[in-house]
């Protein structure tokens, strides 16, 4: 099949996407020919996920075109896509746990006799499928009792299933063990033979390396670059990690204060089962502590466990010397720890109340005597509307009119209102445009330099290097290396987090 | 019918509204529902409108009325509770059962005692407050589903009355401050009496003061109160509540014991009334009544917003229309019907509301 294997199968053309005032996409394109894996790296953020998201049908680009087959296509739903033949392997997975192996791959497409569903045929086409992917799962076991991993290589086999010409794999070795890993790339190399493109997207650069006819880097929403193989196995890890923070620093960080000696929070040896193994750190009071990692790596649940938001396992937390045991935020909050979620809508603000009644949820108690004093209230709200620049009609006014970067400010104020000791604060800026992500920036400068210590988990790689005096990087649940914020690179920081340079 | 999320319009809402549209308060369409079928009840029955009929009807519904504004925190807290009705026959008969043991038939004219009366009194609703504690640590620490956790209350609570009174009556011993209290205090002026020698005044029954007074009280703790507003925190987003520092469960059991002490109350005031209580019927299906009227009142049964205004005229409505079709000579029978009609009505009439929104 020579004309298939040198054929081009999908065409992005200059695809632009924003999400209001964020531009997750700008001006992307990609090609994918028929037996090739064309693989897609960047950073958290970096805009592969909403491009895999336009590609298979759940989100519509702005502008720009998608070619299938010399083709223009509109992919309006995800129905779309299969329809077309685009198939994505989930890094999410998305799996009925409470049906068969079979019954999964199947789902939506059973094969039917006499109008009943034909268990045998699904059992036994899903017992071929799975054998062909060194992975022996009984096809009539209940998916919710199996692993992670085996749980990933149903959904591989769901996906090849529907003999796809197109097939995207978000990650899909994150949950896998070195053997189904092998498997997994002498699927590939089958799936090459019979002229299906992939897209394969990974944080793990050897991979990439490995599985890889070209390599499209993503930044800030745009494709920086594609790489030949040759190209790419010249330039090496080193290259691409390069290419996929290659960027100058931002200079719109205010100057660091320096912190004072006496420690705010110490965490000694905490563990959470499954996601941190034995975290050990320390900050002092003024000193901003960046923690950098990919998704996944176990940071906001760090945090969740020092509030009690998780169960410990093991390990002790201080702050200002006292050995605290919080059980909840609201104990943490009494100890003098407050904790920012990362997931604001679900977790940081209660959409359906007004702005007030968010900003005053955590320290209530203190506006009442004992009915709620809305004047009281009124008028602290106010000051923070003030203080931290919020934009907003009423202080009544729902939440939900204000702007994702006056939102999180609201959020931050609720626990302002505590005037905690530590500020833990997961993914600060995200979904917040620029305007205000500099202000929240000085804002942690100025609380910092008034003697708070902040716990700072973002993703953003800039931020971090910017605004913490000093970054811990976690891998798999471990904190791999801490260093000074003043030396540390980009550079640097991925690879201690994407495991490349491996401690002794 | 849920509509394709939209991706974070951030800037796009980034100007605020400077003020926001006045909406129509969520009972609006319960108001606009009594107010026509008392205008034309009252014009085929004349006799709809006069004081007695009207106190009649309040007092009728004032047990089911007061558990449905507790029942109403509870549904904008996100739960429900389904053992209410058991309960007002199994505190109330429990109250009698007490006082029957402290009352000495007063002799001749001496003053009866008000012993039995706190007794019964302090039964009822402390029975009341216990199976609402139950109820709220069973779903809190025992993380049964509110469904689940009452309608096993429901039938626990049901069955033990029916156990004790060996599924007959709990009968008040003849205590004349007990039946008092299911009575009310002399209206002056008013004079129902067709003998023209004796004057007997209307009466005015406690039990609309005690209705009066919960509800009073209930709106003040829902909106200006620490509990209220955790409350309404708790059903809008219980995660966001529990990661703001609120104490979720310890809310939860609190707002459970609240309506299981308005049940109580609420038993008392039954008992009284009728001066006994049947095992097998009092309080019967009366907690899908308060669910109905806090429904119709237009809380939202997903929780996160409450009205005891719209729930106290959800009671009227179906006591209303219950009394209409009384004078009306319709069968009673055909009443659950017109409920279950008002009940689907009310629904989409909310939901059309909230889409204009």
């Amino acid at each position: 099949m020579p004309d298939i294997a040198t054929s081009e199968l999908l065409l992005i053309q200059s695809i632009t996407k924003r999400f209001g005032a964020v531009r997750a996409l700008t001006d992307v394109s990609l090609s994918l020919d028929a037996g090739q894996v064309h693989c897609i790296i960047g950073e958290n953020g970096a805009g592969k996920s909403t491009l895999m998201k336009i590609l298979s049908g759940v989100e519509r680009p702005d502008s720009g075109n998608i070619l299938y087959r010399g083709e223009n296509v509109t992919l309006k739903s995800p129905a779309d896509a299969q329809w077309l033949g685009i198939a994505m392997i989930h890094q999410e997975l998305n799996l009925v746990d409470e049906l068969s192996v079979a019954g999964n791959i199947f789902l939506g497409r059973e094969r039917r006799r006499l109008g009943l569903v034909n268990n045998r045929w699904m059992n036994e086409r899903a017992a071929e499928l799975l054998k062909g992917l060194n992975c022996p799962i009984e096809p009539t076991r209940r998916v919710g009792d199996l692993s992670i991993a085996h749980k990933q290589m149903v959904e591989i086999a769901k996906a090849v299933s529907i003999d796809a010409s197109v097939l995207i794999m978000d990650e899909p070795t994150a949950v896998l063990t070195r053997r189904e890993v092998t498997a997994l790339v002498q699927l590939i190399e089958r799936l090459k033979a019979k002229g299906v493109a992939i897209v394969y997207i990974s944080h793990i650069l050897s991979e990439v390396l490995a599985v890889g006819d070209r390599v499209t880097v993503m930044r800030d929403g745009r494709s920086v670059e594609t790489l030949s193989r040759e190209k790419a196995q010249q330039i090496g890890e080193q290259g691409l990690a390069s290419l996929m923070v290659g960027r100058p620093m931002g200079d719109h960080f205010p100057p660091r204060a320096r912190p004072e000696s006496r420690l705010a929070l110490e965490v000694r040896n905490l563990s959470v089962p499954g996601k941190v193994r034995t975290a050990t750190f320390a900050i002092q009071a003024g000193e901003v502590l960046g923690f950098a990692g990919l998704i996944g790596a176990g940071r906001t649940e760090l945090a969740e466990a020092i509030v009690g938001l998780r169960r410990r396992d093991g390990g002790e937390i201080v702050v200002e010397g006292t050995v605290i045991t919080a059980k909840n935020p609201r104990q943490a909050g009494k100890a003098g720890i407050a904790y920012l979620s990362e997931d604001r809508k679900g977790a940081g603000l209660t959409l359906g109340m007004g702005i007030a009644e968010n900003v005053t949820m955590v320290s209530l108690k203190r506006y009442c005597h004992p009915l709620i004093s809305r004047r009281e209230e009124d008028a602290a709200t106010r000051q923070h509307v003030d203080q931290l620049h919020i934009k907003i009609g009423g202080v009544r006014d729902p939440i939900e009119t204000l702007s994702g970067g006056n939102q999180q400010k609201v959020a931050l104020a609720k626990w302002l209102e505590i005037a905690p000791k530590v500020l833990i604060i997961d993914e600060p800026t995200r979904g917040v445009d620029v305007g205000a992500k500099e202000q929240i920036y000085a804002l942690i400068r100025s609380l910092t330099a008034q003697g708070m210590a902040c716990m700072l988990i973002s993703s953003d790689l800039n931020e971090v290097i910017g605004l913490s005096n000093r970054i811990a990087v976690m891998r798999a649940g471990r904190i791999v290396a801490t260093m000074d914020a003043s030396g540390a690179t980009e550079e640097t920081i991925m690879y201690h987090a994407a495991g490349v340079v491996r401690q002794g | 019918m849920t509509q394709p999320q939209q991706p974070m319009l951030e800037s796009m809402t980034d100007v605020p509204t400077p003020h926001r549209r006045w909406r129509f308060p969520s009972w609006s369409g319960a108001l606009l529902a009594l107010v026509i079928l008392v205008i034309a009840t009252a014009m085929k029955e004349p006799k709809f409108l006069q004081l007695s009929n009207i106190l009649n009807i309040l007092e009728q519904n004032a047990a089911v009325g007061m558990i449905a504004i507790g029942m109403t925190l509870i549904i904008t807290l996100g739960g429900i509770d389904l053992s209410v009705g058991s309960l007002v026959a199994l505190a109330g008969g429990l109250g009698i059962l007490a006082m029957n043991r402290l009352f000495d038939k007063p002799a001749g004219d001496a003053a009866e005692s008000i012993i039995p009366l706190f007794a019964a009194a302090g039964t009822t609703i402390g029975i009341g407050l216990l199976a609402g504690l139950f109820n709220g640590v069973l779903i809190t620490k025992g993380r049964i589903a509110p469904f689940i956790a009452t309608l096993a209350g429901l039938l626990i609570y049901r069955s033990t009355a029916m156990w004790i009174a060996r599924g007959g009556q709990f009968f008040s011993d003849g205590s004349e401050l007990f039946a008092n209290l299911g009575n009310g205090f002399d209206i002056p002026g008013t004079n129902i009496s067709r003998n023209p020698r004796r004057v007997v005044p209307m009466e005015f029954p406690y039990a609309i003061l005690v209705w009066l007074t919960v509800a009073i009280v209930a709106i003040v703790i829902l909106n200006r109160t620490r509990l209220g507003r955790y409350i309404i925190a708790i059903g809008n987003n219980e995660r966001a509540a529990r990661y703001s520092a609120v104490a979720v469960d310890r809310v939860k059991i609190i707002a459970y014991t609240l309506l299981g002490g308005i049940t109580g109350i609420a038993a008392l005031m039954n008992a009284a009334n009728y001066t006994s209580v049947n095992s097998a019927n009092t309080g019967i299906l009366l907690e899908l009544d308060a669910i109905a009227a806090v429904v119709i009142g237009g809380t939202r049964m997903e929780g996160g917003s409450g009205s005891i205004v719209g729930t106290i005229l959800g009671v009227l409505l179906l006591g209303v229309i219950r009394n209409m079709m009384v004078m009306r000579g319709i069968d009673t029978y055909a009443q659950g019907v017109v409920t279950g009609g008002i009940i689907i009505a009310a629904v989409l009439l909310q939901r059309a509301g909230a889409r204009r929104a």
